[in-house]
């Protein structure tokens, strides 16, 4: 996942580049709150999103793409947390494939984590910034 | 559309290679996992052995011991279990019972020794016994029920109230109805790999659900495990048309002797 830094059609007003910026930190705010269901950082960001349905383009576009980057993590962890939940009430195993899923999902976690930081800074300043994969599909969904 | 499709699947990839990579590190061996969770079962299971020792009488009578322990062996070689980890206590108390506890402690009380007709009915209950330990029942069943934190500030000599808890939780084997179904089924084919008959097992259920009717606070491994009469059922069902060779492995006169020193 790599952050480019492109050109958006039109300059951003102070309160487009607010309100895109806060939809990155409400995924990561949901997560900072330590909420230990995977959803809450989906259900967080859907909200914003929906608050923000008729907002600007650039307003819009950046609570899709943190939307979409919520939601794909979504399946990852929740089968790192249904596996937990096995292992702790049924006779599932700790097991090497175990830890290692987590260790793979926390990498993406950080990973996800470290960008929607970077997008919420650069939002905020008026800079577009389109992530790998989620600014591809955004821009195919999110039309001015 | 294209770019979307070659963005996804490289991400796909980048995640399956990170994971396929991670997962061939034993991550066990490397986390000593096992070593960690061996050492807090090893103080668990002294630290309850402790109390359940304080609170009845151990039977250390020669005779009587090793009767008990060359039929407990007698299903451990059978079905390769090593019998050497097995710390076998038998405690004078009227509850027909008997329980396993971490670290590989099996505790027969007097009163299932005494409510037993035949080797048989004693071993499967045994048998059930040493599958919820072979198979790490014990402390699944824990630390569902009381939680890991709580189960190792119980060792450091913390938490009264759950510590009684827990001793309840022990000796009641109030286990799911999936495992306890395992453990049966385990014991029957224990049972029938040392060439004991399983069928008494299946009639002492069917008889102490009965007496459970009168003697409520006695049959005290029955009235834990309820559904005893489907669960004989279920155990009849399974060894039903199954072909096996029964030895006994005690004469009439060594069985009525164990049971009169029980008794004395």
């Amino acid at each position: 996942m790599s952050l480019a830094i492109d050109k958006f059609g039109h300059e951003p007003s102070e309160h487009e580049a607010e309100n895109a910026s806060n939809s990155y930190l409400m995924s990561l705010v949901a997560v900072v709150a330590g909420l230990p269901l995977p959803i809450m950082n989906l259900v967080a960001t859907l909200f914003f999103y929906i608050g923000n349905r008729k907002g600007s383009h650039f307003v819009r576009w950046h609570c899709t793409q943190a939307l979409l980057s919520q939601a794909s993590l979504l399946p990852v962890n929740s089968i790192g947390f249904w596996w937990t939940i096995s292992i702790i009430f049924s006779n599932e195993q700790i097991s090497s494939k175990y830890i290692a899923y987590l260790i793979t999902i926390v990498l993406f976690n950080l990973f996800d984590f470290i960008a929607t930081m970077i997008a919420a800074v650069q939002t905020r300043k008026g800079i577009h910034v389109e992530w790998w994969l989620y600014g591809s599909v955004t821009n195919l969904i999110c039309r001015a | 559309m294209n770019k979307i499709l070659l963005q996804f699947f490289i991400t796909v990839a980048v995640f399956a290679t990170i994971y396929f990579g991670l997962s061939q590190i034993d991550w066990i061996a490397v986390l000593k996992v096992k070593e960690a969770s061996k050492k807090t079962e090893e103080k668990l299971g002294d630290f309850f052995w402790e109390l359940f020792s304080k609170a009845d009488e151990e039977i250390h009578d020669e005779k009587t011991v090793a009767i008990i322990d060359s039929l407990v062996n007698h299903l451990c070689e059978a079905n390769s279990i090593d019998q050497t980890k097995i710390k076998i206590h038998i405690l004078k108390n009227g509850e027909v019972n008997a329980f396993t506890l971490p670290n590989n402690y099996l505790v027969i009380y007097s009163g299932l020794i005494k409510s037993t007709e035949n080797e048989a009915e004693l071993l499967g209950v045994v048998g059930h016994e040493l599958a919820h330990m072979e198979k790490g029942h014990v402390m699944k069943k824990l630390i569902k029920e009381i939680g890991l934190s709580a189960l190792i500030s119980m060792t450091a000599g913390g938490g009264g109230q759950t510590v009684k808890e827990a001793l309840k939780l022990l000796s009641s084997s109030a286990y799911d109805r999936d495992l306890e179904r395992e453990a049966d089924i385990t014991s029957v084919e224990y049972m029938i790999r040392a060439r004991i008959d399983p069928e008494p097992f299946a009639n002492f259920m069917y008889r102490l659900s009965d007496k459970e009717k009168n003697l409520p606070s006695q049959a005290y491994w029955i009235s834990t495990h309820p559904d005893s009469k489907e669960r004989a059922e279920y155990i009849i069902n399974y060894i039903k048309g199954k072909t096996f060779i029964k030895k006994p492995l005690l004469t009439e006169s060594q069985w009525k002797e164990l049971k009169e020193r029980v008794k004395n």
